[in-house]
């Protein structure tokens, strides 16, 4: 199946979407995806999904985020939803924050089929202010208190791996950060790979399997779906080409501009791919072999 | 021997560090200071980035808690929650924070500035927490790095997104709290810590040529001035030249992502395999 493909089959009109990924590995071909395909009124459960939330924020497909953390890192802010929650622009959203363990607990008790989980963060913050999901406890065995958070169990999860399977086996050789947990809480899985390999090359090392087929409903081989991130032992972070997209996306204007010419007038990802330039991800692919060389 | 304040706030924060320390660490100047610190007197310090890195020996510069270099010659890469789960638990000894507002007992403000607005309805939207709360929550102690002025250091913070000592004494012990808090604030004039019993902000340290006055003026509060007061050491030779060798474009040190071409990019990781930090 071609991401299209998946994208057309498992993510609808008002669908609650959690992307895979932290700092690098992001699922920017998948956001694109599906801000092509202009499928709106979306809630976002996710950590820090910097990309996808910034651009589906952006493309006014968004009706509510449910995070810890929106931007770009070291190169830039995330400016459309800065323009979204200061301005209201494209629309207003709803949002509902938490923090990157808060939200990879939300995740891990949706993967294990209970309703919610404790921690020990957010007490003493202004989280459960402005977020009534939060709720405070003590527990009933020791007293202590503890923040409560609740089971994240989206719609569907889309997650980008090293390789996998035709079955779905998905391994990491980097950061996996949450793949294994937004898999098993999904109702539907996307997994998307930059290699799809024979099942017998997953057997040889079954440790690194992340995310199993059962947790899976397509799987989709997308060379380079993380561009600009990086995808360690596949390619380095292209931070020069970040820095160009966010002097584009300051403005409104600079913003649709961009998407324009990467996204709706593009056919996928691939053309995507093309419009970045071969010769410059070969770069990026080589620069990384030289300081995380392939081990498997 | 010349120096940026921005190179004097990473050898500062590097100083935090103790060799043998678990040190969970975002991303700029709080690695660089961890790094830092693992090249000079720190050398069996681990690293962990929120991506579930732990101990990343890297040839080049860490641009992100997820790049690649997280996990270049690291000693495990585990699944975000458990990396977390350890904080809880205690493994963590020093977590490296920063953020927009600091308050008068160590709370961070990185989720909005309010302004003449609300939480709905910000002045200026900052991107949030990330694991920033669950590293006030429960690293062992925090360093907090921000630079020192008047609209970044308040008596109270507009969100507290990172709890400090949350209004002084033991409020923070008595919220629930395990264990933790800033040990710590480094600015680019001063150090700060905090007092023993109400847990206030108090002046430290001062950089070469600042004066009380000159900190004082960026307060808005009756400042708490140590009885022992020092002067800030300068960066050494050597730590400069760390600095420079880990950042050599000034990424982070410098104003060296605005004239980043690709080439320059490729180059300066070229340079980085060749010249191993």
């Amino acid at each position: 199946m071609t991401l299209t493909e998946a994208v057309q089959k498992f993510v609808h009109e008002g669908s609650t979407v959690a992307f895979g990924g932290m700092g690098g590995t992001q699922c920017v071909a998948h956001a694109y995806e599906i801000a092509r395909q202009r499928i709106g009124n979306l809630t976002l459960i996710c950590e820090s999904p910097a990309e996808p939330a910034d651009i589906l924020i952006g493309a006014g497909l968004v009706k509510k985020a449910e995070v810890a953390w929106i931007a770009y890192a070291v190169a830039g802010l995330g400016y459309n939803f800065r323009r979204c929650v200061e301005q209201k622009v494209p629309r207003e959203i709803e949002l509902e924050e938490y923090s990157n363990y808060g939200m990879s607990l939300r995740f891990l008790a949706g993967a294990m089929g209970v309703p919610f989980l404790p921690t020990k963060s957010f007490l003493g913050s202004d989280f459960a202010k402005y977020n009534s999901r939060i709720q405070e406890m003590e527990a009933p065995y020791t007293g202590e208190k503890v923040s409560l958070v609740p089971a994240a169990q989206p719609d569907v999860a889309l997650i980008h791996c090293s390789r996998a399977d035709r079955f779905g086996n998905g391994q990491y050789f980097g950061i996996s950060a949450s793949a294994e947990n937004i898999a098993r809480a999904a109702k539907h899985t996307i997994l998307t790979c930059e290699k799809l390999v024979d099942q017998e090359l997953i057997r040889k090392t079954p440790n690194l399997t992340i995310v199993p087929g059962y947790t899976v409903d397509a799987v989709c081989e997308v060379p380079f779906a993380s561009h600009p991130w990086n995808m360690a032992y596949d390619y380095i972070y292209d931070l020069p080409f970040h820095s160009q997209q966010m002097k584009a996306f300051k403005t409104r204007e600079g913003f649709e501009i961009w998407m324009e010419r990467y996204c709706y007038g593009v056919e996928d990802w691939n053309e995507y791919l093309r419009e970045v330039g071969f010769e410059r991800l070969m770069k990026l692919h080589q620069m990384e072999e030289k300081f995380n060389p392939s081990v498997y | 021997m010349e120096y940026t304040l921005s190179e004097l706030m990473i050898v500062a924060s590097a100083r935090e560090i103790q060799d043998g320390e678990v040190i969970f660490a975002g991303v700029g100047n709080p690695l660089l200071g961890a790094l830092l610190a693992q090249k000079t007197h720190a050398p069996s310090a681990m690293i962990a980035t929120e991506g579930g890195a732990l101990g990343p020996r890297p040839k080049r510069l860490i641009l992100g808690i997820g790049d690649s270099a997280c996990s270049e010659n690291a000693m495990t890469v585990m699944p975000l929650w458990r990396l977390f789960a350890d904080q809880q638990n205690g493994f963590v000894d020093v977590g490296m924070v920063g953020g927009a507002q600091v308050d008068r007992y160590g709370n961070l403000n990185s989720t909005a500035i309010f302004g003449d607005g609300n939480y709905f309805a910000p002045a200026s939207r900052l991107p949030g927490s990330g694991g920033a709360n669950d590293i006030a929550s429960c690293a062992g102690r925090t360093v907090i790095s921000i630079p020192l002025q008047r609209r970044r250091f308040l008596e109270r913070v507009d969100y507290i997104t990172s709890p400090g000592y949350l209004t002084g004494g033991d409020s923070r012990e008595r919220s629930g709290l395990p264990r933790g808090g800033p040990a710590a604030v480094i600015t680019d004039k001063c150090i700060f810590r905090f007092h023993p019993e109400t847990r206030e902000l108090m002046l430290d340290s001062i950089h070469p040529n600042v004066t009380v006055e000159d900190v004082k003026k960026e307060i808005p509060w009756e400042l708490l001035i140590s009885n022992d007061l020092k002067e800030t050491k300068a960066p050494t030779e050597k730590e400069l030249q760390i600095i420079h060798m880990l950042d050599p474009q000034g990424i982070f040190i410098g104003n060296g992502l605005k004239e980043l071409t690709f080439e320059k990019y490729i180059a300066m990781l070229e340079s980085s395999l060749d010249h191993a930090i």
